[in-house]
């Protein structure tokens, strides 16, 4: 067959053994205590070179496997600065840092991403971090934090700090296309993961909770929520798969599936996060039970750059040119 | 994980890709009645003729055997040709009726109908539906009476589509008097002009005929036309609705995608307006759906409650594209056009063939684990 969308045993493999890193390091009982996520295993798992050529010092796997990795990583809520690692990266090996590269990779440098605000920079969990990686819609720029001042965040638990735009911040910085589409798959990867996990708890939740006597995920306001949640998922899981392999093989249409993911990747992860809170009722809208985080977290990743417009690419009408 | 066209896809895309540019018939197709059967009939024979017709068969019964990477490739190619609807009245025989006589006709049904299906000379409904057993298709109640070599048939059918320009249906009864559910049920080809059949069109809010009540007064139908066993009605049935949504979907779906960029075209909305952002949405989500389907298509082992998701989506997904035409036309979408029959034809989408609340129940209980809800 030639054409095969399902993973090859090394993919289940690496997949396998990050999720096993995972459960073991974050699960997500962690974020209660409010602490910022220590990368370090991460790091120690190789995730920030996954993708990278091996003459980089990656790992032989690809973009396809660094994405997968990536939901993973937004099913347990990891601290978005794994985004920016992921990202800053590259942008030090472009750049030809090696030694930065391996910094960060290292998890010894931690790289805080931000967003343009104003006159200015919103730094996203910043603790410890010495650079952000700034997501724009056209460039990605690495800076140097300096001045900045925390204050409260989203929800009052989400770490933020506001950082002036200042000359000589900069680091690096890249408009390349090719990064700009990796920034966009792997935050919707992460949106991925989120959509995943607020589907999960919902569904968890709504075949446990009793009320007039059954559970609640048998009554079909409820079911037809749940219906949803699957759906919305599948849809963003199966245009990861396909704007992962277009951008890994180079194809013509990378652009058009990469941008039609991230359009419905934020929305989709919103969406689900919003129903998982519905679901839980009353326990949802408090800060005691998990579901207000997927709440957040999308918000956060959803700012993180942007697609580009999906009307100004060509539609693929014909799938596959040759690769 | 890869999708590659190998030498071969290439070889095989610019083969399906010339034969079409020759033969695509030029013209809108007529939306209903006997215009639509030759219609649709002649474009089958010249796709016979082109050694197109019912190419997933097997090579055995007259087709080429091929597996779901080139049919991809040929409804890719057969979209971007603008060849007439794959869901005209020749779905049935072809996606239906023929696969499912291939996997448990007799011999000699085989040799009578295959050849009639891809020759393009006869066309088939689908005698599922009745009054009281739509969506929960186990509680039809349509009798056949075993007397001699016959069953004699009585009750009636609705929602048969074509079912007034058809000349053979596949037909579900209950053969086991007393019987209940999924068991005692038979699958029978029903000629259609046998004594005691009435078929009454029902016009659809789109005004177009093309479903009908068909009425089964003492019809007798020789023993020899039960396919898949007498009182095995069920399994044989299960194997029919198998077909209907595996790469058959992709050519619906790939038309609509070819609809939606002439939308596109058409609407010309100003960049960052709020139409044009809808319509971006809607672009989304049918390289969405089209990558659900290949992700369907071409893996291993696919639950078939996702069929259940492919179908939602694509229903409501045809019903916002309809919608949002219907806005961009402004005060023309008072006059008929083809985007205002699609309009109103697409509030079939979202009932066909499992409404989306039964589609939403199959997600949510064979997808999700979620609980039956209790019945009285």
């Amino acid at each position: 067959m030639s054409y095969d969308l399902n993973r090859n045993a090394d993919q289940r493999q690496i997949l396998d053994a990050a999720e096993a890193m995972l459960a073991g390091s974050y699960p997500l009982a962690r974020l209660r205590e409010g602490a910022s996520d220590n990368l370090a295993e991460a790091s120690g798992f190789g995730a920030f070179l996954l993708g990278l050529p091996e003459e980089q010092g990656g790992a032989g796997f690809g973009i396809v496997e660094e994405a997968l990795v990536h939901v993973l990583f937004g099913r347990h809520l990891l601290t978005p600065r794994s985004l920016a690692a992921a990202l800053a990266v590259r942008l030090a090996a472009s750049s030809g840092d090696d030694a930065l590269m391996a910094a960060i990779a290292a998890g010894e440098t931690a790289v805080a991403p931000a967003v343009r605000s104003g006159n200015g920079y919103l730094l996203i969990d910043p603790a410890q971090a010495g650079m952000a990686l700034v997501f724009g819609a056209e460039r990605l720029e690495l800076v140097r934090i300096a001045d900045a001042a925390p204050e409260a965040g989203l929800g009052h638990d989400l770490s933020i700090a506001r950082m002036p735009a200042n000359d000589g911040q900069a680091i690096a910085e890249t408009d390349e296309a090719g990064l700009l589409l990796l920034s966009s798959l792997l935050v919707s990867a992460q949106l991925l993961g989120v959509a995943e996990a607020a589907r999960d708890m919902a569904v968890e939740y709504a075949g446990i909770r009793r009320q007039f006597g059954s559970v609640i995920g048998s009554f079909q306001a409820i079911k037809h929520h749940c219906a949803n949640m699957a759906v919305g998922t599948e849809r963003i899981s199966a245009l990861l798969d396909m704007a992962a392999l277009a951008l890994s093989d180079g194809r013509e249409d990378a652009a058009f599936q990469v941008a039609a993911l991230r359009r419905l990747a934020p929305k989709t992860a919103l969406a689900n996060a919003s129903l998982c809170v519905q679901i839980h009722g009353g326990i949802g809208f408090s800060d005691e039970a998990d579901a207000h985080r997927f709440v957040k977290q999308a918000h956060i990743l959803g700012r993180l750059g942007e697609g580009q417009p999906l009307l100004d690419l060509p539609a693929p009408l014909v799938a596959f040119s040759r690769a | 994980m890869h999708l590659k066209d190998t030498e071969d896809h290439i070889s095989f895309r610019a083969a399906a890709r010339a034969w079409l540019s020759e033969n695509v018939p030029a013209g809108p197709a007529p939306r209903d009645g006997a215009a639509s059967r030759q219609y649709a009939l002649d474009w089958v024979a010249k796709c016979h003729s082109g050694g197109w017709s019912g190419i997933g068969w097997p090579a055995d019964y007259g087709g080429r055997g091929l597996g779901p990477d080139k049919l991809v490739i040929w409804y890719e190619e057969y979209v971007r040709a603008r060849a007439p609807s794959v869901h005209d009245c020749t779905f049935v025989a072809l996606n239906h009726a023929g696969p499912t006589l291939i996997a448990c006709g007799t011999e000699e049904q085989k040799a009578f109908h295959l050849p009639q299906i891809l020759e393009g000379r006869s066309i088939w409904c689908q005698g599922f539906s009745e009054p009281n057993a739509g969506s929960d298709l186990a509680s039809l109640s349509t009798t056949g009476v075993v007397d001699g070599d016959d069953l004699v048939v009585n009750g009636q059918k609705i929602w048969t589509s074509f079912a007034d320009i058809a000349d053979y249906q596949e037909l579900l009864i209950r053969t086991e008097p007393g019987s209940k559910r999924h068991k005692g049920l038979s699958w029978v080809i029903c000629d259609m002009k046998s004594p005691g059949i009435t078929v009454r069109p029902i016009r659809n809010m789109a005004g177009t005929v093309h479903f009908a009540e068909v009425f089964y007064d003492d019809v007798r139908i020789p023993l020899s036309s039960v396919v898949g066993g007498l009182h095995n009605g069920w399994a044989t049935a299960m194997t029919t609705l198998g077909f209907e949504r595996k790469t058959a979907a992709m050519g619906m779906q790939l038309d609509l995608s070819v609809r939606l960029e002439d939308l596109i075209a058409m609407a010309a909305p100003k960049p960052g307006s709020a139409m044009a952002e809808r319509l971006a949405d809607l672009r989304a989500e049918a390289a969405a759906l089209r990558a659900i389907t290949y992700r369907t298509l071409f893996r291993d082992q696919a639950n078939p409650s996702e069929g259940s998701l492919m179908r939602l989506r694509f229903a409501e997904l045809a019903r916002e594209i309809s919608e949002t035409a219907m806005e961009c036309l402004g005060a023309e979408a008072l006059a008929d056009s083809d985007w205002s029959h699609l309009y109103l034809e697409s509030f079939s989408e979202t009932i066909a063939g499992g409404t989306a609340e039964i589609q939403r129940n199959i997600i949510a209980e064979r997808l999700l684990g979620l609980p039956r809800e209790k019945r009285a």
